[in-house]
């Protein structure tokens, strides 16, 4: 087996040097391979995204223990830019674009690693991706719709030709429709860049429907990882992310024995 | 900011009584009475330059703890505090050049003069947050100092105005020994009166608008009115400050109150630390000495005596690093630093690590 | 006549000062209140390498500035990279403490005695006699040219140069530039290496036109109501303010009484505050950024 192109290995995060809010994860993902990272809110998803990025100084948080290995150098603790230097490319939660910059302009502004092996510019390849973009150039990005302002921060992530793109909740406040375009936008980035991509969503149904691989964060922890088709089989995955009740009802008790159990035995 | 670790110590109030006691343990008692008896017994047991210098800290600690009301606890930024001080001193300078008037009416006119002048600071503070305010009171401090050396060159006083001793029931206040205990007590009533004010409504009001002043309006609380409040009592508190050194130093001019002294005064609350009364008094404490102990290590030092002629430099340029260094190395100030090693003796054989550290 | 070129000299002085408070506070949010200081240290540069360079005037002046500009670099990289992240209020007392440390060192190194590089370079200062019976002298004609010029670079490099729009995004949202990959350091360092650069450049021509003294730090303090008239966040509203403070100051001195010469800015400032306190051109809501 080769070397993965991202290796998380027993990942902690302490925030303001008191509270633990993710401990031993692992996960990996591989050259031209599509990964998601599910879970609720508070589960640990973005801490990881943002260890990943380098993104924890500002909230006063820190990796204490594990490594993060992208193509085999170590990025904890990294300052982010020196991050997206080497090859990772983060699309953030919210204020994803800047807002009085203009389309092209928010393309410009990133610091590009090198062009395309076929010689075309990074904008040609953005621009070939997401046509509606080189429609709206000119256009302030705070203009934009929710699903223009994601395409063009997919595309700004893109700017920097990177091995793996970061993308946390791709389906935020979009609607169903813009999620379906983007993310076949995704699986073509992928096909024809050979770019990896790593899925932080809430939303199990839409990450997984494109995803080789996923993870199952709950407090803090991996609880549950596997190939993306046997994950949407997965009994607890089809209730508790997928909102399809089995065949018999649980009742609310049984739900929370599931929960502590996968607390404390996770 | 990186948030104090949580003290430790084996008192805990278990009472209602409890919680409304000024001094709470015996060691505590035992610690103020002992420097209390300090306080007084020192002006009697060292030479009239440190009696002199122990009432400059004094002056220097009423104004420092009414800008630590303002800003160390209400958040409202302020770099009008020489302005403040500065109107003080003039409504004493011209109340008694003008009228002759005493003691007892130029104080609190300097009390009501400062308090009009809150409220002109801090109508601002109602539209205007962070650097925008301490911008405007910037502004007021340039606007009163203009004012007040309009007045002395149209009357002719370009030099100064020349404050005869307070006279109260037909005794000078002149020696130094008494304006020790004057300000002293001064200083005292000044610190029991925001240490009641930070256990009152209006301080938790004050605290809760300095975190977060939109969760504050939404618990209902008056933002306009806390604010002006604050600006209010500290300036009024500031002008007095400002009489008496009006009165102390027999004599007011406008080169005194210059942007550098505003710079001192919050120079004091950063240095003492943030939002702790206890900061005011030790950044005071601090500001007022360093002066002295730079000239002291300039006698001291070999070689420095060729930097004698500006000594004044050198102090501004030793003041300048030592405000960086603290803003930089120890954002918590001075009682930061008493915190850390109170808590080491209190916990001591243990160590306090943070999660994750090795120790 | 002699007014309207009295009011444009002193508007290019505070404009030239005032851009250097818009750049650093428009990308970082700082408010750099050692700026005065900073341009102070620019013009005794100046008369350092007067000596060091007395063969070629020229080569002093551009050395003198280039330093600035290395100056305004290392004060973000050795002091105010600690402070960010840290409260606005923190980093603003930062800049006033710095002021004090440079006002401190300047007369230590070059003691209170004024001045005059001019003299030092062996240049003169011809006055410019204007139609209209106007007179200006050749370095205050200078300052305006160098306003000019410097506005105009301003204007280009961040509508069009890639590091000046790496400027505005890095202002905008400095955790996504950060993101995207933008060395926020280089840009803050940048901003203030260029900020520090003009400010240094008309502290130059303003000694090189007068003399030089510490009193310069209070034309640079002066200059600041001109950014705040302005919108602190607009290079725009910094040439319409400064005109507005200088003509409002000249104003007054001629009409008035010389001696509010020096609250008159204050005033307007305060006026401005009540007003509309984000400034002519500001953004609105900069003010619940802060």
């Amino acid at each position: 087996m080769t070397v993965p192109l991202l290796a998380v290995d027993k990942l902690e995060v302490v925030y303001q040097r008191a509270i633990t809010a993710i401990q031993g994860v692992s996960l990996k993902v591989s050259e031209g391979q599509i990964v998601a990272i599910l879970g609720t809110n508070g589960a640990g998803k973005t801490t990881t995204l943002r260890a990943i990025s380098g993104f924890l100084g500002l909230d006063d948080a820190r990796v204490t223990e594990g490594t993060i290995l992208f193509r085999g150098a170590h990025l904890e603790n990294r300052p982010p830019h020196e991050i997206t230097w080497r090859g990772l490319a983060i699309v953030p939660e919210r204020d994803k674009v800047f807002p009085n910059l203009s389309v092209a302009e928010n393309l410009a502004v990133v610091p590009r690693r090198r062009g395309t092996a076929d010689g075309r510019s990074m904008e040609e390849v953005v621009y070939h991706f997401f046509p509606r973009l080189a429609e709206l150039k000119r256009r302030e990005a705070g203009l934009l719709s929710g699903g223009e302002r994601q395409m063009l921060a997919i595309a700004s992530g893109l700017m920097c030709a990177p091995d793996l793109l970061l993308i946390d909740e791709l389906s935020l406040g979009l609607a169903p429709v813009a999620v379906g375009k983007l993310t076949e936008s995704l699986v073509q980035i992928r096909d024809e860049l050979g770019i990896s991509i790593l899925l932080v969503e809430q939303s199990a149904s839409v990450a997984l429907r494109i995803a080789d691989y996923g993870y199952v964060l709950e407090n803090g922890r991996v609880v549950l990882d596997g190939d993306a088709q046997r994950l949407l089989g997965h009994a607890d995955i089809q209730e508790f992310y997928l909102g399809h009740a089995g065949g018999s009802r649980r009742s609310y008790r049984d739900v929370k024995q599931y929960r502590r159990s996968r607390r404390w035995y996770g | 900011m990186s948030k104090p670790l949580p003290s430790a110590s084996g008192h805990f109030r278990r009472s209602y009584a409890d919680e409304f006691r000024l001094i709470e343990t015996r060691l505590a008692k035992t610690s103020a009475a002992a420097f209390a008896l300090v306080l007084l017994v020192f002006p009697f047991a060292v030479s009239p330059f440190y009696v002199d210098l122990a009432t400059q800290v004094f002056l220097a600690a009423i104004g420092a703890l009414a800008l630590m009301l303002l800003t160390g606890i209400a958040g409202q930024i302020s770099l009008g505090h020489a302005g403040l001080l500065a109107a003080g001193a003039f409504t004493t300078g011209i109340l008694y050049k003008e009228f002759g008037a005493p003691f007892w009416v130029t104080l609190p006119s300097a009390a009501l003069a400062g308090a009009l002048l809150g409220v002109v600071f801090g109508l601002p503070s109602l539209r205007l947050r962070g650097l925008y305010l301490a911008v405007s009171t910037l502004a007021l401090h340039f606007l009163v100092v203009y004012l007040g050396g309009e007045y002395e060159t149209r009357r002719g006083f370009s030099t100064g105005i020349l404050v005869d001793p307070p006279v109260v029931f037909g005794y000078e206040i002149y020696a130094p020994r008494v304006w020790y205990f004057v300000l002293l007590a001064a200083a005292a009533l000044t610190l029991l009166i925001c240490i009641n004010l930070m256990r009152s409504r209006s301080g938790r009001a004050w605290r809760a608008i300095h975190s977060n002043e939109t969760v504050a309006e939404a618990l209902g609380i008056g933002i306009a009115r806390y604010k002006l409040l604050a600006f209010v009592i500290t300036s009024a508190i500031t002008a007095m400050a400002g009489a008496l050194f009006a009165y102390y130093r027999g004599f007011v001019s406008i080169e005194a109150f210059s942007l550098y002294l505003t710079i001192q005064y919050v120079a004091m609350i950063i240095i003492g630390g943030m939002g702790s009364l206890l900061g005011a008094l030790l950044g005071a404490l601090f500001v007022t000495l360093f002066p002295y102990v730079i000239e002291g290590a300039m006698a001291a030092l070999p070689g420095a005596d060729r930097l004698a002629g500006s000594v004044f430099a050198v102090n501004y340029a030793a003041f300048g690093i030592v405000m960086i260094l603290f803003l930089v190395f120890e954002p918590q100030g001075l009682v930061g630093i008493w915190r850390r090693v109170r808590n080491y003796f209190l916990l001591w054989p243990f160590r306090q690590t943070a999660l994750g550290e090795r120790p | 006549m002699q007014l309207a070129v009295n009011i444009l000299v002193l508007a290019a002085i505070y404009a030239l000062i005032a851009c250097g408070y818009v750049l650093i506070y428009r990308v970082s949010r700082v408010l750099n209140l050692a700026h005065g200081e900073l341009m102070m240290l620019g013009a005794y540069m100046l008369v350092a390498t007067a000596s060091a360079f007395s063969m070629s005037p020229v080569m002093a002046v551009v050395i003198a500035a280039l330093m600035s500009l290395a100056v305004g670099g290392m004060v973000y990289l050795f002091l105010m990279r600690r402070m960010t992240g840290e409260m606005v209020l923190a980093a603003v007392l930062t800049t006033v403490a710095l002021g004090i440390l440079i006002r401190g060192a300047v007369i230590l190194i070059w003691s209170a005695q004024q001045y005059h590089p001019r003299a030092m370079l062996g240049w003169g200062n011809p006055v410019i006699t204007l139609p209209g019976d106007a007179r200006i002298s050749l370095y205050a004609a200078l300052l305006i040219m160098a306003t000019v010029v410097v506005y105009g670079g301003l204007f280009l490099f961040l509508r069009f140069g890639r590091w000046g729009m790496r400027m505005r995004a890095a202002g905008q949202d400095p955790l996504l530039a950060a993101q995207r990959g933008i060395n926020l350091h280089a840009v803050f360092a940048l901003a203030w290496g260029l900020s520090t650069f003009t400010g240094a450049l008309a502290g130059i021509l303003i000694a090189l036109d007068s003399g030089l003294d510490s009193t310069m730090v209070m034309i640079g303090l002066k200059a600041f109501p001109a950014a705040l008239v302005g919108g602190l966040d607009s290079l725009a509203g910094a040439l319409l303010g400064a005109l507005i403070i200088a003509a409002a100051e000249v104003g007054v001195i001629r009409f008035i009484d010389p001696l509010l010469a020096d609250v008159v800015p204050f005033i307007v400032l305060i006026a401005m505050l009540v007003i509309r306190p984000w400034g002519l051109f500001g953004t609105r809501e900069e003010l619940d950024r802060v």
